[in-house]
């Protein structure tokens, strides 16, 4: 039997055989098409798209070549096919976009092959199960009554959302926390390849694309615990200098140096922040540490809120240990215990607003869709939004609630480049902690250089090449350790759209500059801890073999060449004193409605130049304080 | 619609609900009546009252239930229902709404989820005592419990017609009391009238106060007058009568409706002295106004005279002494009723018959004393309050039919007259007899000089006779009055 199906497997079948140079030789490579096929299923209608269209080109490309379609061509001509095209410059980046989802299905399929036993099965023999995660009560929302009311709402289960519905259940107030997502717990991901909880756990199979020039890649969580379940657990606190701009500048009087001081406290004492131990950092790390340490710079390994970390290497998956403390195994049960609910797979469509208030509009409760299309309704006084800085935007516009100019704007991203360094010894750096050492001496300037790896096929560095060279790299990818460095970048990016989110953020050329001398700096660490080669992330000058070599490289090329990631979008509704530029004001209150506050990513007025979960979670604390309040006062009147 | 008016309406709900802890739903009924403070509007906020009846197949049927509804199809997207019911000894509390949609009017209109939530039987009352339905307000002492979901459903054909005839727009706030304020305008040519009549249940005897404000057409001083009178039951007596006044009227205080010369009828009660006769009553309405003329009639004068009853129906408890003896009202039926208008009717006959079991009948058949209008038969007023409602529904429909055809027949005479009429699918008899020995011939004064004479029993007899169109006409009910109605019978 042929079908549709198959003839689009059968494409992607000899688009992966090329790009892999599949020469029969191993097992894996026969199981990437199928992988790829699932992986394609998750990310979003347009992603997949493009990547069939890009396979079904490569055909047709070779059909017109030689006669053959790429399924039916020897090794040898499926390599001259590829080398052909990847000769034009111009088609370097559509072959890189290609790369990645085939990068990602190879190293899973490649690493179950050949160490099929520390994710295959269950915790192999000698070894502890996960302890049990602490009690959530979660409920799916099909089984969560079509009518029902409460004294808050919060939408979104992330860092934000936690703390808020921690903070007014322990006010005495009814909490429902609405989630998207679902619940996974430890066992669920100790049991998963990490391949397969990465379609889950994130939002579009991880695929979210901000356009632009260049696009960047936005992966963010999906699931109870939000971007906290997938992210590395870094713990950065607030650093000084944004605390007093958006006190001066931003007029919020919360982010004060002590007041500020004491939400991160209480947040790092629930999710037991701590300096990552030297015994499981890994060899990543420790090649960063000795870098930096040769060169004079200021480094170390990183807070953490994984105390017990194994160093297994799949944060970005959900953590198979229970070490890391994301907030569903450390705030949501406290907020539980507090009496707040969690229904899942819950999809909030509008806030419900009363229009005719004494006062003027006011937020009502929430219009939830579940999975099977079935619509529930919340009613309530309070509703706290916290579906994160690309999501709460479009929320608000589909409620009635972007009039805002300024909503959805001064969207700042923290975009990240990758750089990898090839050393003699294997670094291995997938065993070990996957974000470990923070590399600070241009943090000053917006640099933080922080050493990080992922699963294999999962990290954000894209290997150079196509076919037989890119084979090589990614069989001698042992031998590579990676850095990143995320930049603090102006506010130049736009969430758009009600129903769906479209992302647009366009580098600014200052950030564009920083970005190069970023990637120049971890260049410099990398060889000064030994590395005899560096590879760039560029296709069109991939590799370095000294400093020089890579500063004259880095010379002709922008920023625009780079393969950019971020991961903490941020400031889409901002809080702050103006009524003319800022969306929310000083205590989170969204502006033009009552009863609506904003307690995630989107309400940080600019970048926060560190990883964002203490800074998201202290000022989700802050804003839920004040937003218990008047409740608390009318409680007692 | 005016300010002031209210909204009144009965929807009924089906559907089912599932119990916790239950394996399959069970059928649910709602009969719900409806009454809102304002005039529904779609796109405001209405908050109304819910009485009704809840029924669960094989668990619950309380017709006492109670609850709130909000109203807001346009404003809020949303019509919420509050209602607390009883089962054995449980309080339930049903909480859910419709949520309204443009793009699907008609199923977002008719569709009600709900969840239901088992509370503290002890806390009783109206919504604000119902537990989980304010955030928070389970929080003391007995928190609501989930105890179970359901939809329920507006039965479109069969529902849709009874529930879009029940719509009322009744005066809110115009109860009895604020009827029986004095409506003179200081317009020359206007009289004014407060009579009560009350039949004593002990002694079946009859009792008429007639207070009167007259404003002569000659620019004259107004004057205050009336009389009272006692008709003992049949064969006990003759009727005996005195009269009062007439004083120079002076404005009561606000709050007040007849007081001359320590004589008073108002809200609460009357009490004077007149003759032999000395009384002290306390009156309690049991019913709402009750419009026998049309109300446009009598908030805007636009007919010579009209009539209404603020309260068919009220109690009467207290003193009423005459020459010889002393009554002791205990809860006696009667009623205040009102005239106000430049004079009396050129012909007139009148009835006021409290029919038992909170029905009532008032009829008021006159002919006009101005040109035109003289001519043409009795114009009818008949108003039949039963089982709570009040037929024919608009006043005017009795008198006038259809411009004439169908209009109600009265034929005045003495002893005996009768009215006739048929309106929908009833029709219905009436004939007062008026022996000559129990009724009071009296003479009347208009503000224009002239005079009439009019010719009243408290003691009359009555047969009623209402009959219903199923096929044939039908029996519906039928009232026989011996001595306890109140008529009287007019003429020049």
């Amino acid at each position: 039997m042929s079908g549709p199906g198959d003839g689009g497997r059968e494409r992607l079948g000899g688009l992966v055989a090329a790009l892999l140079a599949d020469d029969g030789s191993k097992s894996w490579p026969g199981a990437v098409p199928r992988r790829l096929g699932s992986v394609l299923g998750t990310m979003p209608a347009p992603a997949r798209a493009g990547v069939r269209a890009a396979a079904a080109a490569v055909d047709a490309y070779a059909a017109l070549r030689t006669g053959r379609r790429m399924r039916g061509l020897t090794p040898d001509e499926r390599e001259t096919v590829l080398a052909s095209l990847a000769a034009r410059p111009s088609l370097l980046p559509v072959l890189d976009a290609v790369k990645v989802p085939v990068m990602l299905a190879a190293g899973t399929e490649r690493m179950l092959h050949e160490e099929p036993a520390p994710t295959g099965q269950a915790a192999p023999t000698g070894q502890t199960p996960p302890p049990d995660d602490p009690p959530l009560d979660c409920v799916p929302s099909v089984e969560w009554p079509d009518r029902s009311s409460a004294d808050a709402v919060v939408i979104g289960s992330g860092a934000g959302g936690a703390i808020a519905a921690r903070t007014l259940a322990r006010a005495g107030m009814r909490v429902l926390v609405l989630e998207e997502g679902r619940r996974h717990t430890t066992a669920d991901f100790g049991r998963r390849a990490p391949l397969d909880r990465f379609g889950e756990l994130y939002r579009d199979g991880g695929g979210t694309v901000a356009l632009g020039n260049p696009p960047v890649v936005l992966p963010v969580g999906r699931a109870v615990g939000g971007t906290t379940v997938v992210n590395s657990g870094t713990c950065y606190r607030t650093p000084d200098r944004v605390l007093t701009r958006w006190r001066d500048s931003y007029g919020l009087s919360f982010a004060d140096r002590a007041a500020f001081g004491e939400c991160l406290d209480e947040v790092e004492r629930t999710l037991q922040v701590a300096t990552a131990p030297l015994d499981v950092l890994g060899r990543n790390g420790r090649t960063a540490l000795l870098g930096a340490e040769r060169l004079g710079w200021q480094a170390a390994p990183l807070r953490r809120n994984a105390t017990g970390c194994k160093g297994s290497c799949q944060c970005v998956v959900g953590c198979p240990t229970g070490a890391k403390q994301s907030v569903q195994l450390s705030v949501l049960p406290d907020a539980c215990a507090a009496g707040a609910r969690i229904v899942t797979q819950a999809y909030v469509q509008r806030i419900l607003v009363e229009k005719d208030r004494p006062g003027g509009p006011r937020a009502c409760g929430v219009a939830v869709r579940r999975p099977d299309g079935s619509e529930l309704e919340i009613l309530s006084p309070l509703v706290v939004v916290a579906a994160g800085a690309l999501h709460s935007p479009p929320l608000l516009r589909r409620s009635g609630l972007g009039g805002h100019p300024r909503l959805g704007r001064n969207l700042a991203i923290h975009p990240a480049a990758s750089v990898a360094g090839r050393f003699a010894e294997p670094v291995t750096a997938w065993r070990g902690v996957l974000q470990s050492v923070g590399v600070e001496e241009l943090h000053d300037d917006g640099i933080l250089i922080e050493a990080t790896a992922g699963p294999p096929g999962m990290g954000s560095f894209v290997l150079p090449g196509v076919g037989r060279a890119l084979r090589r790299e990614l069989d001698g990818a042992e031998s590579l350790a990676t850095l990143g460095a995320m930049i603090a970048d102006l506010p130049s990016g736009r969430v758009l759209g009600a129903r769906r989110t479209l992302l647009r953020y366009d580098l600014a050329r200052r950030d564009g500059e920083r970005l190069m001398r970023a990637v120049e700096a971890m260049g410099r660490v990398l060889f000064a801890a030994g590395a005899d080669e560096v590879l760039t992330g560029i296709p069109a000058a991939p590799k370095a073999y000294s400093q020089d070599q890579l500063r004259e490289l880095l010379r002709g090329l922008s920023a625009k060449q780079l393969h950019l990631s971020a991961f903490h979008p941020t400031g889409t509704v901002a809080l702050g004193a103006d009524p003319q530029t800022a969306p929310a004001d000083t205590a989170g209150r969204l502006r033009g409605v009552q009863g609506v506050v904003i307690a995630d990513g989107s309400a940080l007025p600019s970048c926060p130049e560190v990883n964002p979960q203490l800074t998201i979670m202290a000022t989700a604390l802050a804003v839920g304080r004040a937003a218990a309040e008047p409740a608390g006062v009318a409680r007692s009147a | 619609m005016g300010a002031g008016r209210g909204t009144a309406f009965s929807e009924v709900m089906s559907g089912s609900v599932l119990l916790d802890g239950e394996s399959g739903p069970r059928a649910m009924r709602l009969d719900l009546s409806v009454r809102a403070e304002d005039v529904l509007l779609p796109h405001r906020t209405t908050e109304a009252v819910v009485t009704g009846r809840v029924r669960i197949a094989g668990l619950a049927d309380d017709a006492r239930a109670t609850g709130e509804l909000e109203i807001s199809p346009l404003a809020r997207r949303r019509i919420r229902y509050r209602i607390g019911f009883t089962v054995g000894s449980r309080r339930y509390v049903l909480d859910g709404w419709k949520s309204i949609s443009l793009g699907r009017p008609v199923k977002s209109m008719t569709l009600l989820p709900f969840s239901l939530f088992e509370g503290d039987a002890e806390r009783e009352g109206g919504a604000e005592g119902l537990p989980g339905m304010h955030g928070g307000s389970d929080d003391g002492g007995g928190r609501a419990r989930a105890a179970g979901t359901g939809t329920l459903r507006f039965p479109l054909t069969t529902q849709l017609l009874p529930f879009l005839t029940s719509f009322r727009f009744p005066r809110a706030g115009g109860g009895a009391a604020a009827q029986l304020a004095p409506r003179w305008d200081g317009a020359p040519g206007r009289t004014e009238v407060w009579y009560t009549t009350v039949t004593d249940p002990a002694t079946r005897t009859g009792l008429w106060l007639h207070h009167e404000l007259v404003a002569p057409s000659d620019g004259s001083g107004a004057y205050a007058h009336g009389w009272v009178a006692r008709f003992p039951a049949d064969g006990e007596g003759p009727v005996e009568h005195a009269r009062f006044g007439p004083e120079p009227w002076k404005p009561p205080p606000a709050g007040e409706g007849f007081a001359a010369d320590g004589i008073k009828s108002g809200p609460g009660g009357l009490r004077g002295a007149a003759g032999p006769f000395r009384w002290e009553l306390a009156e309690r309405p049991l019913d709402g106004p009750l419009f026998t003329f049309p109300h446009w009639s009598w908030r805007r004068q636009l007919l010579p005279a009209a009539q209404i009853v603020p309260a068919p129906r009220a109690s009467y408890t207290g003193t009423f002494a005459y020459e010889g003896g002393e009554l002791r009202l205990d809860g006696a039926h009667g009623a205040t009723a009102r005239i106000y208008g430049h004079g009396n009717a050129r012909r007139w006959a009148w009835l006021h018959a409290d029919l038992g079991g909170g029905d009532v009948l008032e009829i008021v058949a006159a002919t006009s004393m101005r040109p035109g209008l003289r001519r043409l038969p009795p114009l009818v007023f008949l108003r039949l309050r039963k089982d709570g409602r009040t037929w024919p529904r608009r006043p005017e429909r009795t008198a006038l039919g259809w411009a004439g055809p169908g209009r109600f027949k009265a034929r005045v005479s003495l002893p005996t007259w009768t009215v006739t009429g048929r309106c929908g699918l009833r029709r219905i008899r009436v004939e007062v007899s008026q022996p000559e020995e129990r009724t009071l011939a009296l003479d009347y004064t208009d503000p224009d000089g002239s005079g009439a004479v009019c010719r009243n029993s408290e003691t009359a007899d009555a047969h009623i006779l209402l009959e219903r169109w199923w096929g044939r006409w039908r029996k519906e009910a039928e009232w026989s009055l011996d001595g306890t109605a109140h008529a009287e019978v007019g003429d020049r």
